[in-house]
Formats: structure tokens, sequence, C-alpha cells
């Protein structure tokens, strides 16, 4: 009991990075219908800059120069890459675009800061603290709390803040919003720059975690998106939960059958979730009135 | 104040206006009648930026706004309640309202009084104060109407376009939407409307085009377009 237990809260600070980087996928999707594929690179930018970076200046005064480091880089992307594609009205351009600059940062990253994996000197005590008999490490506290920070104040924004609203209102109707006087261009480069702000967030979150290589971010990327199918792509709170249940199921399929079967339960859920529900667990379909 | 020359507008290669020109004059209801695909709808569209006109000049208060974004043209002045009402669905009344003067509140455009429009534009429809924390997406459709009218004024628009405010309304309402245009009007609130139920739309403007094809056919003072046999005969049969 008490090993699925340990199981289950480590499962959770992983869940929580899967459901920050899903809820940067989210936030694209709303605003323009398309997703950045990059998302995992950008995690990867985020927590490679934040390396560098942490060797000059203290970690919590890193995180907010790598937090516009990463909305700098979404809007990078957001402008070479998915800008053209929306003008021309093609339907299927950004996923190339994306999936291309993705690689493209990937071996710069490699060309930068090498092939092998490096290790992240955690901000905070490496030793885990003890509730019940549980061990917890600080940095997995620090990793659930920042992720549920970041994703409440963007919530926040959008219901208090009139800008926030605004996003909102694109993200119904791109069309009437832009009737509004809303310049919805600068709306979808703004999502583009919080999704990629929120992955370098959690780049810099994870890093200390794990080990931190240019080729971290494929993997997280791809669950997040497994996670963000699941949870489904217009639902906060089905990020969360989706996040969680992968988190968990990971754990939990290494410990009890094989670390390398850790990976099925999540795939598993996917095809099932696209079988029954395609609008994830909690997605809305939308229904329109004439 | 709004000033259409030689408008021409296509979807895509199909051309739908052959060249347009209407001129509303401030403090004037201008209404634009004609039959479903005549290019009512694509006339306002393209003014207020929805869609980029093939030729032809649009000016708003003599300022040349051909071509301009929508949100550009809203901050120059426009207000634009589209067909089909296109409210808000996730976001409350109020925030529906709030957005329709999002210039105003973001140093677009003159501040003005904007907690005041609110209150009159909710002594206007009563149902809207109500309903005022309610989700768009919940309101009838004559409530989202109202709610689209309402957000609409809430710009403090020079120039107001209303496309099709009685589409798909019961017949109570219709008139309601029709006495609610009467007292903007009385507001001194310029507008162009467009309108398929063509006799209820000249007796509350001031002048009248009829739309046929992408042409201009007829024009003239609503008086005499009511008295005008072919457009008594194409426009305002027994059908309405």
């Amino acid at each position: 009991m008490e090993i699925l237990a340990q199981l289950i809260v480590s499962g959770i600070a992983l869940g929580m990075i899967y459901a920050l980087i899903a809820f940067g996928y989210q936030l694209t999707f709303a605003t323009s219908s398309t997703l950045n594929f990059g998302q995992g690179e950008a995690l990867m930018l985020g927590a490679l800059v934040g390396l560098t970076l942490v060797g000059h200046m203290n970690y919590w005064l890193m995180i907010p120069v790598v937090m516009v480091f990463g909305a700098l880089q979404g809007v990078f992307v957001e402008r070479v890459g998915v800008l053209p594609t929306l003008k021309t009205k093609s339907e299927f351009g950004w996923i190339m675009t994306t999936i291309s600059l993705a690689i493209i940062f990937k071996n710069v990253a490699e060309n930068i800061w090498g092939h092998d994996d490096l290790t992240f000197p955690s901000p905070l005590p490496t030793a885990p603290l003890q509730f019940f008999g549980i061990r917890v490490l600080p940095m997995e506290i620090l990793v659930v709390v920042g992720a549920l920070a970041i994703m409440l104040a963007v919530e926040i924004f959008n219901r208090k803040s009139i800008y926030g609203k605004a996003v909102v209102a694109t993200s119904n109707d791109r069309d009437a919003a832009g009737l509004m006087g809303i310049n919805t261009g600068m709306v979808i480069t703004f999502s583009y720059a919080l999704s990629s702000m929120t992955a370098a967030f959690a780049g810099v979150l994870v890093a200390p975690l794990t080990l931190t290589g240019a080729t971290m971010g494929a993997v997280l990327g791809l669950k997040a998106f497994a996670v963000a199918i699941i949870g489904g792509l217009n639902s906060g709170m089905g990020v969360i939960v989706g996040g969680l249940i992968l988190g968990i199921a990971e754990t939990t399929t290494g410990y009890y059958i094989s670390t390398g079967y850790k990976d099925v339960p999540g795939l598993l859920l996917l095809l099932l979730v696209l079988a029954i529900k395609p609008a994830g667990m909690f997605g809305k379909s939308v229904i329109k009135k004439v | 104040m709004l000033q259409i020359q030689n408008l021409h507008a296509a979807y895509g290669k199909v051309e739908v206006l052959h060249g347009i020109s209407v001129a509303v004059p401030k403090g004037k209801v201008v209404t634009l009648i004609g039959s479903n695909g005549a290019g009512k709808t694509t006339t306002m569209r393209a003014v207020s930026g929805m869609i980029k006109p093939v030729s032809g000049n649009i000016s708003l208060n003599g300022k040349n706004i051909t071509g301009m974004t929508s949100s550009r043209i809203a901050r120059a002045g426009l207000a634009h309640s589209p067909e089909g009402r296109r409210v808000f669905a996730t976001l409350s009344v109020t925030d529906n309202l709030l957005l329709g003067a999002f210039p105003r509140l973001t140093f677009g455009r003159e501040r003005g009084d904007v907690q005041g429009d609110l209150a009159r534009v909710f002594e206007l429809f009563p149902r809207l104060r109500e309903r005022a924390d309610q989700l768009a997406g919940t309101l009838s459709g004559g409530e989202q109407q109202m709610l689209a009218m309402g957000r609409a004024l809430m710009l403090n628009p020079d120039v107001l376009l209303l496309d099709e405010p009685s589409m798909g309304l019961a017949p109570l309402l219709v008139k309601e939407v029709f006495r609610i245009i009467r007292e903007l009007k009385e507001r001194g609130i310029t507008m162009l409307l467009v309108e398929q139920f063509a006799a209820a739309a000249l007796n509350v403007a001031d002048y009248g085009y009829v739309l046929e094809n992408g042409r201009i056919s007829v024009h003239g003072p609503a008086e005499q377009l009511k008295n005008d046999p072919a457009v008594k005969a194409a426009y305002l049969g027994a059908a309405h």
C-alpha cells in the first residue's frame, strides 16, 4: 500500500509537467485552431537556456528570464512558421512548419549544448521529505505548485482582464472579435508566446528532476499531446486530470509490470478516448445556435 | 458620414458586388433591401472589413477605410452587428457588452463613459440586465439579437451597421427589434440597415437602396420607394 502511495505521489509530479505542456497546446488551439508541435522543443530550449543562465545567476532570478526567452521563441515560431500558413489558408501547413522548426531547434541545441545529457543543479535540497513513510522531493512539490500557479494565473487573466476576455472572444469567433476592434492576429501571436512561455517554464521546473539535453523535449511533447487529446483540447480541467492519469499510470506500470511497458497504458487510454469520446474526457462539443 | 463608392467585392473568383455606391449621411437611417443573394450581407462585410473589397472606395468621416482590417475599422468608429448575431457564447452577457467597448477600454478610441453606456444599453434592453451574468450561448435567439445590437452600441459608434436584426425571430420580437431601431434613430444614431422585411425597414428609414444581383437598381427617399410600383411588386408584396 505504501509503495502504491509512493508511486502515485511520484506520478503526480510527472503528470503535472505533462499537464503544463498540454495546457500550452490548448492555448494556441483555442485562438487559431493550430498547435505548436515544437512544444517539447520549447521546453527543451527553456531548460538548456536556464542551465546556462544558472551558472551566472540565482535559479529564482533565472526563471523570469527563461520565461521571456520562451515567449520570444513562441513569437518566432508563430511569425515564421504559423502566420504564413494561416494567411494562405493552408489547412495543414502549420503541422509541417511547426514540426520542421522543432527539428531545427533540436539540431541547434545539439550544436550549442552537445549530444550528452547534462545535470541541472537542483535549487532545493535533494534530500526527500517524509510524509507518513512516503518520500517526496522538494522539487516535486515545486513542480506541482508552479504548474498550478501558472495555469491559475492564465485563467484569472482570461476571466478578469479585458485583454484576457479579448483572447476568449477570439477563440469563440475570430471574425466577430475583429469587429469588436480586437487585433486577432496579435491575439494569436500572443497565444503562441504564452504557450512557449509555459513550456519553457515547465522546462526549468522539470530539468532538476531529469536529465537535461537536446533530446529531452521530444518524448515529453508527444506525451503531453496525448494528454491534451485525452483531456480535451478545450478543457483546462481535462489536461490536469489527463496529465495526472498518464503520470500515475506510468509510474505504477513501470513498477508493477516493467519499465519497458510504462508508456503503454497512456497510449491505450488515448486510443480508448479517441474511439469513445473524441472530444476528450472533459472536452465540450461545440453547439452552434442558428 | 459613410460613403461607399463603386464597390466591387468577390468570394474567391466569383464577383458578388458589381460596383455599388451608397451614402449614409450623419444622423440618418439608410436601408439596403433586396432578395436573398442580392449582396446585402456582402456589402456589410466589405464595409466593416470582414472581407477585402476588390475595388472601390469606402470612407468613414472622410477617412479612407477601404481594405483596412476589421479591427482598425472598428477603432475608426464603425460598429457592425453581423448577420447571425455572432455573440461570444462562452462569455457572460456583461462581458460581451464590455468587449463591444474594447477599443474604448484599451486606448484605441476615446473612452467616454463606458459604465454609463453599459447602464443605457441595459435600459434599452431590460432582458439583458436580467441575464447580465448568464453565458451568451444560453440566451434565446431574440435575446442574442438584443445582445448583438447592444454590443455594437457599446462602441459608441459613428455609424452602426445592422445586418438582418429580425432574422429568425418570432413576429412579436421582430416588432420589438424595429421599436428599438426607431428609438436609436431618435437618439440620432447613424445607421445602415439591411433587412428582408422591406416594408418595416422602409418605414423606419430615411432613405433606401434596392440591391439586385449585386447592383443598385433603384434608390430614393424611403417614402418614395414605398410607393414605387416596381419596388412594391417585388419587395412589398403580400408575402411578408
